[in-house]
């Protein structure tokens, strides 16, 4: 065997590596908390503008009292005919009302802000929107921020804001449905049920299953020992697309 | 992160940091450390900082913590109840086979056994050399056996394609579907009919674009797919007509006007819209047969929307497949692509992540016509799973692609019908190409990992020296990619990738084996840009990945990727290679 080789070449592509640790621990009861939710996943108003679906770094304000039958998705990274039936498979705000009204959070904050992660530019999430973001939670006295990916660099770009907000005070937690990236990127917590993207949240329509997410991810935040601690969720769908 | 007890072994006498935070009294094990492999990494990014009197692991496994220790920290003796005294032992150990080491040992027997073998047994040997005339034996006679056939591999062809190439100089929406001297003409009427073939497809309309016409506004791009029509045989093998000079492009939108597009739309003036020469678009002189398909609402970014618009347009270009078939005209070019075999060179097999999540998300793969859909079976359909396919199957239009992800970065059906990395590995006499392998990207992580365990099989069973891997777009399907990278890598194999990554796309998981990897995009900024089939595997694209995979194959260092993306690294791979310079379009993208 002779091959011809060639001295000099070098790789083109970088592999990412784990960027430093941050980490605010829970210091109240999760009944006594101020809940936010943020989604990478390209949620927002139909009054909205729609994001630009390759690549978008501005956000959405929602207000917590917006009926969900008002909000849609515009993503481009998989399948939305999830989201199309039930927009709580990605953003679950009906959920988060239930959980209010059965006393297992405090309250919610007036709005929060969603945007469409997927092909995240990293400096303007980590310079500029994630920052904006976690200040404008913060000043709403924010103690939890839950956050759902959508794709692959939603992922990324989820994990960007909330490193954001963690920095800012608040406990978060990343539900993610690709938690290799969440993991790699430096998510302060991790929860990670077995989900395709596109309803990261839980199935489309199956409140029992989109409760329990978020319960056991809120707990997480509570009981995660440290930084980048993944928990396994022990609820599956398969999306028969 | 922390380590599998596999890596703890591989790094015991390294530096023993945590990867996490740990308390007061936790036993030290594997899973409370971090991979000594990426200390380089957070060296240089300011994460971590080695001290001198940093214990090493074998040292503190098993110990006890006596205070709470922040993650990334080094283990020192202060914070432990004991440190394993583990370099004396190891020094005597080593002393012992030192002494064995000095002497010179050599014990040899032998002996004819009753099979009439004869059997050496040797220890331990040093400066032997032995010269034994051919036919004689030690200890008697014996047959002299017949010359075994050495490989070095010589070329034997398996099957042979011949696609002709048929010249096509104009084409018009008419009365009757025809060629006639060069020109193809399409019934008008016929969108009626192919937009029956799928209840979710709304509407179908036709018209003809040369290539002076080109600065004209469109929807987004969906495919672009040749005119190719079976003569004689299978896909892979026979004689295929192939119209030159022509090519069909989907466009397509909503009931509403929502554009039916993933990571990115190319609507705007085609002129702008196409990276005209690439290999999965049009060519410079192509004329351009537009087929626009209105689909329903809000089928768009769901599976069977998308795939409605391809199917119907394939009833149209059936249609004049059924015309090229009889078409008697000039044949500019016989293309011969062989399926070869060339035993003794390198084993490799070229592996194409093809996309699997719905939507747009799903390639058709060996329908009956080359690039068509009917016969075809859907790779989600399929489970994702790895399918070898010949590289003259892929030649001939084996893949139907409905195109996800953004414009940029998707590989369209014509791609595949010319995909470089075929031809290039295809025709390099050095080595000996097994097939090209398609493995599509799941959307749950559980699958992706369990269809890249399957690739591992596949490439192990195969028995390779070396792969090439690669994928289309960008994001979650970076997870599969690098899995797939692990799957070679884990098992000795060299492997190279080949992605869009550059600054929007940079990877976002890694491993230890993708050291050896090549870029594809040629956006200035380093985004989906939104200029269809600009960021794919070009030529050059391909004649680098081929050398970088000679040269690990071969043992020749390929130096480490610098830790931000450059341009620059890829010229000067380009310049080594004698290619022309990788020259970044500039169309203002920023997102």
């Amino acid at each position: 065997m002779k091959l011809t080789t060639l001295e000099g070449m070098q790789s083109e592509i970088f592999v990412p590596v784990t960027p430093k640790p941050v980490f605010t621990e829970l210091k109240k009861p999760i009944n006594e908390c101020k809940v936010a939710f943020i989604t990478a996943g390209g949620i927002h108003k139909k009054s909205q503008t729609p994001f630009n679906t390759s690549g978008d770094f501005s956000y959405r304000t929602i207000e917590f009292d917006t009926p969900s039958s008002e909000l849609m998705v515009t993503h481009g990274g998989f399948d939305n005919s999830d989201i199309n039936k039930d927009v709580n498979a990605m953003f679950p705000i009906d959920r988060l009302h239930e959980l209010l009204k059965e006393g297992f959070i405090g309250s919610l904050p007036k709005e929060t802000y969603t945007f469409m992660g997927g092909g995240g530019n990293v400096e303007k999430f980590s310079n500029e929107t994630g920052p904006e973001i976690a200040k404008k939670l913060a000043a709403q006295g924010v103690d939890i921020v839950l956050c759902t990916g959508g794709c692959g660099t939603c992922h990324r770009s989820a994990t960007i804001i909330t490193r954001c907000c963690e920095a800012e005070g608040m406990s978060c937690v990343v539900i993610a449905a690709l938690p290799p990236i969440a993991r790699q990127q430096g998510a302060p917590r991790i929860t990670a049920p077995h989900v395709p993207i596109g309803s990261n949240a839980g199935e489309p329509n199956n409140i029992p299953m989109q409760t329990a997410i978020l319960k056991e991810s809120l707990e997480w935040i509570r009981d995660c020992p440290s930084y980048n601690g993944l928990k396994i969720l022990p609820y599956e769908y398969r999306h028969n697309v | 992160m922390s380590i599998t007890q596999e890596t703890l072994k591989n790094h015991l006498k390294d530096p023993a940091i945590f990867c996490c935070r740990r308390e007061k009294g936790a036993v030290i094990g594997a899973a409370d450390l971090e991979d000594p492999g990426l200390f380089e990494d957070m060296i240089d990014a300011g994460l971590l900082t080695l001290s001198d009197d940093a214990l090493t692991i074998e040292q503190v496994l098993g110990s006890t913590l006596l205070t709470n220790v922040e993650a990334l920290t080094p283990i020192t003796r202060d914070v432990l109840d004991k440190v394993n005294q583990v370099e004396t032992a190891l020094k005597a150990t080593a002393l012992v086979k030192d002494e064995k080491d000095s002497e010179q040992i050599m014990a040899s027997n032998t002996y004819v056994g009753g099979t009439g073998m004869i059997h050496v047994n040797i220890d331990k040997l040093e400066g032997l050399s032995l010269d034994i005339p051919v036919g004689a034996a030690l200890g008697g006679s014996m047959q002299v056996p017949a010359p075994v056939q050495e490989n070095k591999g010589e070329k034997h062809v398996i099957r042979k394609l011949i696609k002709k190439h048929i010249k096509i100089v104009d084409a018009e929406i008419g009365k009757k579907t025809s060629i006639k001297d060069g020109k193809i003409t399409i019934d008008g009427s016929i969108v009626k009919k192919a937009a029956e073939e799928d209840p979710l497809c709304v509407s179908l309309k036709l018209d003809v674009i040369k290539p002076e016409e080109r600065h004209l506004y469109t929807e987004t791009i969906m495919d672009v797919c040749p005119i190719a029509t079976k003569i004689e045989g299978e896909l892979g093998e026979g004689i295929t007509k192939v119209a030159d000079g022509v090519v069909f492009m989907l466009t397509g939108v909503d009931e509403d006007g929502v554009q039916v597009h993933e990571f990115g739309s190319s609507e705007g003036f085609l002129d702008e819209k196409m990276y005209f020469g690439h290999p999965g678009c049009a060519d410079e002189n192509d004329i351009i047969i537009r087929c626009h398909a209105v689909i329903k609402r809000l089928s768009g970014m769901t599976r069977p929307g998308p795939f409605a618009a391809h199917k119907c347009q394939d009833y149209i270009i059936q249609a004049v497949r059924n015309e090229l078939k009889q078409y008697e005209g000039e044949v500019i070019k016989e293309e011969i692509c062989e399926d070869v075999r060339r035993k003794g060179n390198p084993r490799v097999v070229l592996v194409k992540e093809i996309m699997g999540q719905g939507a747009m998300h799903d390639n058709v793969l060996c329908p009956t016509e080359p690039c068509g859909i009917l016969g075809g079976q859907k790779n989600v359909d399929c489970g994702n799973v790895p399918i070898i396919l010949t590289p003259n199957q892929v030649r001939d239009g084996s893949i139907h692609a409905l195109t996800c992800i953004g414009p940029a970065t998707k590989e369209m059906t014509r791609h595949y019908i010319r995909e470089p990395l075929v031809e290039g590995l295809a025709m390099d006499e050095e080595l000996d190409l097994i097939g090209v392998v398609c493995i599509g990207s799941p959307q749950v992580n559980d699958e992706k990992l369990w269809v890249s365990e399957r690739l591992g099989s596949l490439l192990e069973g195969l028995d390779i020296d070396g792969c090439i891997i690669t994928t289309e777009g960008f994001g979650n399907n970076h997870i599969d990619f690098i899995q797939h990278i692990g799957q070679a890598g884990k098992r000795g194999i060299p492997v190279v990738g080949v992605s869009f990554c550059a600054y929007q796309g940079q990877l976002v998981v890694g491993n230890e084996y993708a050291t050896a990897m090549i870029e594809e995009n040629m956006d200035q900024g380093g985004f989906e840009n939104n200029v269809a089939g600009c960021s794919c595997v070009t030529k050059e694209v391909a004649v680098r990945a081929i050398q970088m995979l000679k040269n690990k194959m071969a043992g020749v260092e390929v130096l480490p990727a610098p830790k931000k993306w450059s341009n620059d690294v890829i010229n000067k791979n380009n310049k080594l290679l004698g290619l022309p310079e990788t020259k970044l379009l500039d169309n203002g993208t920023l997102h």
